[in-house]
């Protein structure tokens, strides 16, 4: 019992810190710098009524969908193969790692080159920025998987095909989930990249809110795409708790 | 919880068993089965061919946007266009600098108090990971509000986008020292500032390197991200006339340009942490 208040109190206080802190710098600053917590409250009222953000937000979702499942396509298989192959690892480690430190936001003007502004461009966007660390996190699960656990399933005559199935692919899982969490991190942040960069969806109604200097409601904002992307990594922990109860994902994660 | 940038996953490592297996002899065999064992050579070959096809491509297939790479290379290799290129990266790293140094000045201290004490981290560590959630680029309407358009919204843009990656992973470190290393420290009667110095700060090196990894990156990705969000200056204003001009050529140039920075950015600080951490074994 006691346990359980420490668990709960001492967050809980920390989240108190941060709203009083916010709350007096808030004050000082006043609503067109930096709007205080409680004021921010009523504009969330506001946004939800009005309807305008959640429209945005689940049509802005659909489309990072569709890059971050196309990332895991082929990042998750590419990572494995990748991991388990040498001369696979030599062929495409050189583009990985060369894609990976590149920054998003810099192939941006490019890609508006190429694809224009539209919703392909935005799920490229999105594929590109979260691809290469799924691919990665899948690596070094695939690289970290036991000789001894294959080579017993070797001597007692598996086929290439089922030590993939029953050795490889399970030993990878706790990987796999972990890259699409640290993936749809990544794929959320170039939604938004990409939608203030060309100012639709979303990212129009945080760039109007700025220029109109209505901190409340650009906080507002903030505050609902913290909920979407703790909402997502909370998922898909308790995707994985929930299949394969018995790896812990801390370990994978720490 | 957000998981943790795991500092094997993050580390962008480059090459690391090509120099383990490039070390076999060659048996004078075919340059392909030769290639196939020194990794190193189909790595190259890997880069050369997709090289090649790109410019067969760019010839060959109509309606290809892509600019040959010929061009690209010829564009970013002419001196004068590449001491243009220089300069205003020089004025970029300003900003990378002042905004990775503040970065690692607040977050690694800060860092460390939290992780060390139990009641701080659960106290900080669930605000952190949430305010960590948000992408910092939405933050970008407030830096104008409060930093104008200039070089304090790029270092400031520069701080936010790296500050929370470097937390976390330090946070992670401090909380991680192997609490037996301590009591070995204490039961030989260590202080506790001796402690901190001796035992708590060399086992969070590796953690440190960790944080610089990840952190450099996230800084660089900062730092061209506020040249093309805020007033448009130095690369990101090239990227932006030559993209009104559908000059792609230029604007690959300058793509290249940040992706040779990062990969001389990871490599330095991987050559550094050989050298500083020789005693400590990376896994994986």
């Amino acid at each position: 019992m006691k346990a359980t208040l420490q668990r709960l109190a001492l967050p809980a206080l920390g989240f108190a810190s941060l709203l009083l802190v916010w709350e007096i710098a808030g004050r000082i600053a006043g609503p067109a710098l930096f709007a205080p917590p409680s004021s921010v409250a009523v504009d969330y009222v506001g946004l939800l009524r009005q309807g305008d953000m959640l429209r945005e937000l689940s049509s802005s979702l659909r489309q990072m969908a569709v890059g971050f499942i196309a990332a895991c396509v082929v990042g998750m298989p590419l990572g494995a193969v990748m991991g388990r192959s040498a001369v696979a690892d030599a062929i495409f480690r050189p583009w990985v790692s060369m894609f990976v430190v590149t920054s998003t936001a810099a192939l941006i003007p490019l890609f508006i080159l190429f694809l224009g502004t539209g919703l392909m461009l935005r799920v490229t966007i999105v594929f590109l920025a979260s691809v290469w660390y799924i691919t990665l996190t899948t690596y070094n699960g695939a690289r970290g998987i036991s000789p001894q656990q294959i080579a017993v399933a070797r001597s007692f005559s598996a086929s290439p095909l089922q030590i993939f199935w029953k050795v490889t692919l399970p030993a990878l899982y706790p990987y796999l989930l972990t890259g699409a969490r640290i993936g749809i991190v990544h794929a959320i942040r170039a939604m938004v990249l990409a939608e203030m960069f060309v100012i639709i969806g979303y990212g129009a109604l945080m760039h109007r809110s700025g220029l109109s200097l209505d901190t409340g409601q650009l906080l507002g904002l903030l505050i609902t795409l913290m909920l979407v992307s703790l909402f997502f990594n909370w998922l898909l922990g308790a995707t994985g708790r929930w299949l394969a109860p018995w790896y812990d994902q801390q370990r994978v994660t720490a | 919880m957000i998981s943790k940038p795991d500092p094997s996953t993050a580390g962008l490592s480059l090459g690391g068993d090509a120099a383990v297996a490039g070390g076999l002899p060659a048996r004078g065999d075919s340059i392909l089965s030769r290639a196939v064992r020194d990794k190193r050579l189909l790595s190259i070959a890997s880069v050369l061919f997709v090289i090649a096809l790109w410019q067969w491509g760019a010839g060959h297939v109509s309606g290809f946007l892509l600019p040959p790479p010929a061009e690209v290379l010829s564009r970013f290799l002419d001196p004068k266009w590449l001491s243009r290129l220089l300069g205003a990266l020089g004025q970029s790293l300003i900003q990378l600098g002042l905004g990775f140094g503040l970065t690692l000045l607040i977050a690694v201290p800060l860092g460390v108090l939290i992780g060390r004490s139990v009641i701080l981290t659960r106290m900080f560590e669930p605000v952190i990971n949430a305010i960590y959630a948000i992408p910092p680029v939405a933050f970008i309407p407030f830096l104008i509000v409060w930093f104008g358009l200039f070089l304090e919204a790029r270092v400031a843009l520069v701080f936010l986008m790296s500050v929370f990656d470097v937390l976390v992973i330090v946070i992670a470190g401090a909380r991680d020292v192997r609490s037996a290393l301590v009591d070995v420290g204490r039961s030989f009667g260590a202080s506790h500032q001796q402690r901190l110095r001796l035992i708590v700060l060399p086992a969070l090196l590796p953690f440190f390197f960790a944080a610089l990894r990840v952190g450099s990156a996230r800084a660089i990705n900062g730092m061209i991200t506020a040249e093309l969000f805020f007033a448009a200056v130095n690369l990101g204003a090239i990227m932006k006339r030559a993209t009104q001009n559908f000059d792609s050529a230029t604007v690959l140039s300058v793509v290249l340009l940040i992706c040779v920075l990062g990969l001389i950015a990871q490599s330095g600080i991987a050559w550094l942490e050989r050298r500083v951490l020789h005693w400590h074994v990376r896994s994986a």
